[in-house]
Formats: C-alpha cells, sequence, structure tokens
C-alpha cells in the first residue's frame, strides 16, 4: 500500500483492483463478496493519491468495474515544495478520479472491518 | 451528475504540469534571476523582453481572460520586492500594476464586465502595496538616468573624444548604447503616459479629460516608437526565424520569469481557460485602438442636453469599442447618480422637456414619476454602454418599464385633471408639465425600441425572409417616434409663444427648431427607407414567391412574435399586431410601390439636410449612405418592374453594403 499513513489503518484496494472485482450480478441485484465488502464502505472518508504527486480527500460517493472513483465534498491537498508533505489545500466539491490516475487509497475504517477485508488479497 | 473530471486538463486547474509545486521552488532553481543577466547588454535584452511580454499579457487580460493566466504570470510581479535591486524592472512593474489596480477599479464600477470577462477578481493576487503610490516618482527619476544616458552617448558620439564618464552607462556595448536607450525609453514613457491616461480619465466631473488627452496622445508617440524599436531588437536576438504574428516580444525571444501553471489554483476551482497571450503586434493594435477610443470620449464636451448624449453614445459604439474604453465612458456619464456628476436627472429631464422654467424647480424634482424617469435614464445610459448583444436584451426587457411609466402617468393625467376645463392659471401649468412628460416618456420608449430593432441588424439576427415584417416595424416605430417629437416641440412652442418671449430667446429658439426640423427630417428619411424595402420585399413576395419563410418549423406568425415579443407586451406602438403586417404586406403591389416612389422621396430631401449638418462630420457621412442606399434601390426598383417581379430569370438579394441598417437590393438576371 503505498502513501503516508494518515492515522486511519489503510486497506489493501490495488491497482488492479479490476481483477479483484468479478461482479456476477444476478436479476435481483445481489453480487460477489468483494462487491459487497466495497459496497459497505461507501461514503466513508477516502484519501486518494494521484500520480502527479496530488492528493484528494472526500466521502467515498461510487465506483465502477474500472476502478474510476468519485468523491464528495473533495479536497485536494498539494505540497509547496517536491520534498515536504501536502500543505495547500482547496476545496473542490464532486471529483471523479479515473482509474489510470490514482495510485493509492486508503479509507477511514476500524481494525475490525480492517482485518475482515485483508482477506480480500 | 456535474463531476470535475481529475487529471483533465479542460475541467482540473490544478494538475502539476509546472516541474515546479510553486513560485519560491521556481525562483530557487533560477526561473526569475535578479539581475536578468551578469552582462549588463543581455540584462537590458531581457529586461526589454520582459516588458514586451507583460504588454502583450496587458493586453490579453483587457480581452478577457484572468489576472492570474495574463499578467501575473510574472514571477517578477508576484515577489516584487525581489526587484527592488533592479531599477528599471522594479518601477516598470510596480506602475504596471498600480495601472493594473486602476483599470480594475474602473471596470468594477461599471458592472457589465461579468458579461466580457475580464476577470476583476484577483483571488489572493499581491495587487497592492504601499510603495505603489510612490511609483511614479520611482519611474521618473529611472527614465531622468536614462534620458541622461541617452543624452551622454549622444554627445559622445558628435565630439568624437573620450569624455570623462561620471555617468555610467546603460549597458556595455558603446554601439548599441543609443538604441537601447532609446528602445526602454519608450517602454517607460509609455507605461507613464498610460498611468496619467487612467488617473486623470478617473477624476470626477470629467476634471481631467483635456489633461488625458495630451497624455493619450504621448502614449500614442511612444508606441509608434516602440514599434520602431522593434528591428534594432530583432537584430540583436540570436533567433533567426520569428514569426511576427505568434512571438509576444519585439525581439522574438521568449521572456524569462514567467509560469504559466504557478497560478492555476489561484483561480475559482471552475474549469480553466487555456489563454493565448496576443501577439506583440496584435497587443500594440489593441493599445491603439484603445487609445483612440479613449481619446473621444475625452472630446465629450459634457453636454448636459441628453439628445446630445444619446447621439453621442450611439456614434462612439460605431467603433466597437472594447470593454475598458467602454467602462470609462459609463463611470463619466452617470456618477453618484448624475449627470456628469453634476447634474440631476431630474434637472436633464426637465431639459429634455423644452421647459426651461421648471429646470431647479424642486416640486419638479421630487415628483415620484419624475425620480421614477431619472433612474430609467440612467439605467438607459448604462445600457448603451455595453456590448451590442447585452445591449439590445436589456434595452428590449426595458421596453416594459418606459411601457408602465407612461401607462400610469396617463392615468394621473386623466385623474388629475380628468375632463375640466376651467382650470386656474397654476394647474395649467401644472397640467402642461405632465402632459409634456407624457409625451417625452412615450418617445424615449419609441427611441429605445428604435434602437432595439436596428441593433438586431447589427447582431446580424433577422433572416432576409423576416426583413419585410422587421423594415415594416421599424417604419411604424420611426413613424410614432416622429409623431411624438412633433407634439413634444409643438406643446413646448406654444406654452412659450403663450407666456410672451422675450428677444434673446428667440435666437435660441429658432437653433433648437434648426436642430429639430433636421433630426425630424433624418427620421423622415429613415421612415421612407423602411417603408419603400418593406413594400418591395412584400410585393417580391407576393409576385415572385421569392423571400418566403420556410413554413416547416415556424409560421410566419410565430416569426413575428418571436421578433417583437417584447415590442408587442409593452404596447410599443398599441394596435399593432400580426394581422396589421399581414394586411398591409399582401396588399402591396408594383404599381403601388412605383407611385409612392419611397426612395425619390428620400432624395428630395437629402440637399437640405446636407446643410443644416454641414458642420458634423459624422452626420453628413450618415447621409451619403443613406443617399447611395436609396439611389441603387431606386435603379433596382426600375428594373424590377421593368422586367416584371415575376419573371423566373431576375434573383434580388439585398445587402447591407452602404448602411449598417437598410439594404440594398442588388439584381441579378441570369
Amino acid at each position: 500500500m503505498e502513501g503516508p499513513p494518515v492515522g486511519s489503518q489503510s486497506i489493501p484496494v490495488s491497482e488492479n483492483a479490476s481483477c479483484n472485482f468479478t461482479v456476477t450480478m444476478d436479476d435481483a441485484g445481489s453480487s460477489s463478496p468483494a462487491v459487497a465488502k466495497l459496497r459497505k464502505l461507501l461514503f466513508r472518508r477516502m484519501l486518494i493519491g494521484v500520480n502527479d504527486g496530488r492528493y484528494f480527500l472526500g466521502l467515498f460517493h461510487c465506483i465502477d468495474k474500472q476502478g474510476n472513483i468519485i468523491l464528495q465534498d473533495a479536497v485536494e491537498y498539494r505540497s509547496a515544495r517536491h520534498s515536504a508533505p501536502p500543505t495547500e489545500q482547496r476545496c473542490l466539491g464532486l471529483i471523479l478520479i479515473p482509474a489510470a490516475c490514482w495510485s493509492s487509497c486508503q479509507v477511514d475504517c476500524s481494525i475490525d472491518e480492517k482485518m475482515s477485508l485483508l482477506c480480500l488479497e | 451528475m456535474s463531476a470535475l473530471e481529475i487529471m483533465d486538463p479542460k475541467m482540473d486547474s490544478g494538475i502539476e504540469r509546472s516541474q515546479y509545486n510553486s513560485i519560491e521552488e521556481a525562483i530557487e532553481d533560477g526561473v526569475a534571476p535578479i539581475p536578468l543577466s551578469m552582462d549588463r547588454t543581455l540584462d537590458v535584452q531581457c529586461s526589454i523582453d520582459v516588458m514586451d511580454h507583460l504588454f502583450s499579457c496587458e493586453a490579453t487580460w483587457h480581452k478577457g481572460h484572468t489576472l492570474a493566466q495574463t499578467v501575473f504570470t510574472c514571477i517578477y510581479l508576484m515577489r516584487m520586492e525581489r526587484t527592488s535591486s533592479h531599477a528599471v524592472l522594479n518601477s516598470f512593474c510596480r506602475i504596471l500594476r498600480a495601472t493594473c489596480n486602476a483599470i480594475i477599479s474602473v471596470v468594477s464600477t461599471a458592472r457589465t464586465h461579468e458579461e466580457e470577462d475580464l476577470f476583476t477578481m484577483s483571488f489572493g493576487l499581491p495587487l497592492r502595496d504601499e510603495g505603489d503610490d510612490k511609483c511614479l516618482s520611482i519611474l521618473n527619476s529611472v527614465e531622468e538616468t536614462i534620458s541622461r544616458q541617452l543624452r551622454a552617448c549622444k554627445a559622445q558620439a558628435f565630439s568624437k573624444k573620450k569624455t570623462p564618464e561620471d555617468l555610467e552607462s546603460l549597458q556595455n556595448n558603446p554601439d548599441m548604447e543609443e538604441d537601447y536607450c532609446r528602445a526602454m525609453l519608450c517602454r517607460l514613457r509609455f507605461r507613464k503616459h498610460f498611468y496619467h491616461v487612467v488617473m486623470s480619465m478617473r477624476k470626477p466631473h470629467g476634471r481631467g479629460l483635456e489633461l488625458a488627452r495630451k497624455h493619450v496622445a504621448s502614449c500614442l508617440t511612444e508606441l509608434s516608437l516602440m514599434l520602431k524599436s522593434r528591428e534594432f531588437l530583432k537584430s540583436q536576438s540570436n533567433i533567426t526565424l520569428q514569426d511576427d504574428e505568434n512571438c509576444t516580444t519585439a525581439s522574438g525571444c521568449q521572456p524569462v520569469g514567467f509560469d504559466v501553471s504557478l497560478n492555476s489554483r489561484l483561480l475559482s476551482p471552475t474549469p480553466p481557460r487555456a489563454v493565448k497571450v496576443l501577439s506583440w503586434s496584435n497587443a500594440i493594435r489593441y493599445f491603439e485602438k484603445l487609445l483612440h477610443d479613449l481619446d473621444v470620449i475625452c472630446a465629450l464636451s459634457l453636454d448636459p442636453v441628453l439628445e446630445n448624449v444619446l447621439r453621442f453614445i450611439v456614434q462612439f459604439q460605431k467603433s466597437v469599442p472594447d470593454l475598458v474604453p467602454r467602462a470609462f465612458l459609463q463611470t463619466l456619464l452617470v456618477q453618484d447618480g448624475k449627470l456628469y456628476g453634476q447634474n440631476l436627472f431630474s434637472d436633464v429631464i426637465s431639459r429634455a422637456l423644452s421647459l426651461p422654467d421648471i429646470i431647479g424647480d424642486k416640486e419638479f424634482q421630487m415628483n415620484e414619476f419624475v425620480v421614477q424617469l431619472g433612474q430609467l435614464v440612467i439605467n438607459l445610459l448604462k445600457i448603451l454602454c455595453t456590448n451590442a448583444a447585452w445591449q439590445r436584451r436589456k434595452l428590449g426587457k426595458s421596453l416594459q418599464d418606459w411601457s408602465t411609466i407612461s401607462i400610469q402617468l396617463e392615468l394621473a393625467l386623466k385623474r388629475e385633471f380628468g375632463e375640466t376645463r376651467n382650470v386656474l392659471h397654476h394647474e395649467n401649468m401644472c397640467m402642461r408639465v405632465s402632459k409634456q412628460l407624457l409625451i417625452w416618456t412615450q418617445e424615449q420608449a419609441y427611441w429605445v425600441a428604435s434602437r432595439f430593432l436596428t441593433l438586431g441588424f447589427e447582431l446580424d439576427l433577422y433572416s432576409p425572409g423576416e426583413y419585410c415584417m422587421v423594415y415594416w416595424y421599424m417604419y411604424v416605430v420611426f413613424t410614432k417616434l416622429i409623431e411624438k417629437m412633433q407634439l413634444r416641440v409643438l406643446s413646448s412652442s406654444e406654452t412659450s409663444r403663450r407666456k410672451g418671449k422675450k428677444k434673446k430667446d428667440h435666437s435660441k429658439d429658432s437653433v433648437r427648431d434648426t436642430t429639430f426640423s433636421s433630426s425630424c427630417l433624418l427620421l423622415q428619411c429613415y421612415v421612407l427607407l423602411s417603408e419603400g424595402l418593406s413594400m418591395m420585399l412584400a410585393v417580391l413576395r407576393n409576385e415572385s414567391r421569392s423571400f418566403q419563410l420556410p413554413s416547416i418549423f415556424n409560421s410566419e406568425q410565430e416569426r413575428f412574435m418571436q421578433h417583437f415579443d417584447l415590442l408587442q407586451k409593452a404596447r410599443v406602438p398599441e394596435h399593432i399586431s400580426y394581422y396589421s403586417f399581414k394586411e398591409s404586406s399582401s396588399q402591396a403591389g408594383i404599381t403601388d410601390l412605383m407611385k409612392y416612389n419611397f426612395f425619390r422621396e428620400i432624395q428630395k430631401i437629402i440637399p437640405s439636410l446636407r446643410g443644416s449638418f454641414a458642420s458634423q462630420p459624422e452626420k453628413l457621412a450618415e447621409l451619403r449612405q443613406i443617399e447611395q442606399v436609396a439611389e441603387h434601390n431606386r435603379i433596382a426598383l426600375n428594373i424590377i418592374s421593368q422586367v416584371g417581379p415575376d419573371d423566373p430569370s431576375m434573383r434580388v438579394s439585398f445587402e447591407f453594403t452602404h448602411h449598417p441598417h437598410f439594404a440594398v437590393a442588388v439584381v441579378k438576371r441570369s
């Protein structure tokens, strides 16, 4: 899991997220256990690291099969210097981060949930 | 769902595009060195490049972009304190910043900029500093130094002997000293004079206009000197292939110290716009036009006669001025709710009513209708100073206000003076004033309607199939306008006749009468042109079935409503509907058209008008245009009647080759 720890512990949602989610939806709309676990993480605070070095903190609104993520009330964090930690922030609102652009992802959740999510790998 | 897509350059203004995360990082890496070069000659060359690029950025900003993406992409400007050791750059940056501030305040006061995107929001840019008040004196001292250097090197060239140099030269190469000094001086002087123009024009009550004119002339001189310096600067740079139309500096070199993306997050989170900085040649052209437009405004005579003010604005708008001169004009005309900051609008209205005795009359000033009308006139002046599209939209909407007030005036008149015939003298005066006010208000409403209709031609809003109805409506509106004008002047002369005029007022009267009669005659020309064109189009449609409107989506009636809905709702004029138009146009026949021969009537009026307009070149120019239109249309009409309007080999098109509003018929035989 890349990126600096932010206080809450991270769950491993890796770059090849798409191959972890084999979505098999039947008519009733139920899906695989992986998707169900991800559903539980909806609307939690999520921190996403983007390829150019910025971070976005927002509420996890939705994700699709390809791994594109939408965050609500997002705040952008960037560093004023290459070596320094991110300090400047800017409010953006509703944003879409394409799958190809994000490199790291952390969600606020308790330790128990972490344990249960570990078996996602 | 409208989510901003991250890493999409059109939506994400914060993409880390620059190799620097902050200005400090860029400075540390030497992006904006002070001095610009250790070699003094190179330092001068680079400083001139920075000045030129800032000049182009300033023009780009005026044209409609944010400060952060134009002028403030300059790191020297963002960290002004670093330049304190470099006198030339420091003084230039300071006065540029002070000028930008002044322009922002004028445009913000005028409040029409949201339509045109000269963003006045600075989003945290360092726009102000205590040192800026002294920017002029700093600049003057730098200018003085360089002037002395120029004089010294010219003296040396003449004397051809080495004089003891107690004065340090601008740069190292003595052969180029004179040219570099000149190039530097004209740029500094342009900034100084432009600053003076802006500050003088901001003075209230139009006090600084004459001084501003002098500085405008100096600015234009310095601009031409800047253009002249280009050849020398290009020869000194080592760029061989120089694309004149794209480079933002005179020399063609890229300037140091600019980074476009460092400020990108100082914009609002809305999608960023790509900004292409104007080329240096286009920037010069922009400033030349700007200065000419400002010069026209400075020549304003502060005439309190409303009719003349309206005419001035309409004439000024013909040159399509940009936002900055229009903002200056508007802030000059309307200050503190008074005309030029000096004349109360109630006095302006009473003068317009041709009732000189009530100027300054307190009861008149306090009258609720007069107060409302004053506000309407203020709005009208502000609207007329905006760009054509915005102007037309707002004029159309304001028609309702004018119409409402005239209805209220009419009702009040009936209520107060009703059917009574035996009135006291005082009440008689009141009634006359009220009647005059009503007539004047109606006249203004028709004036606004006529401007609304003619602006449609400038904005290309009418298709050829609609010209017939547009000219018909114009004919109706112009006729009503003349009617109201004549009523107004008639009742004012009646009033003065009853009171017994003194001798000295007769000359003023005759002057007013001639101007009035010439305005009337000009309007009569408009009426004849509109009527003639409308009838010609109707005949062509009736007899040859050309100029029909395609009826697949909209019927002609729907088109009529689309164009004239605002006028109809405001009942300007009353009792006019699509059916009136249909009736008159369906009866149009070629014999009637030849019988009335509107275009020949115009040619009869023009000679007398030419006499009265002898001293007014713009009026004479329009008269020539009208003459051309009338003549060409008369000839076209003759051809059409000879050949027969239903001849299939004949094709008639309408072009605006002579007058922007009145088309000329072009007949082609195949």
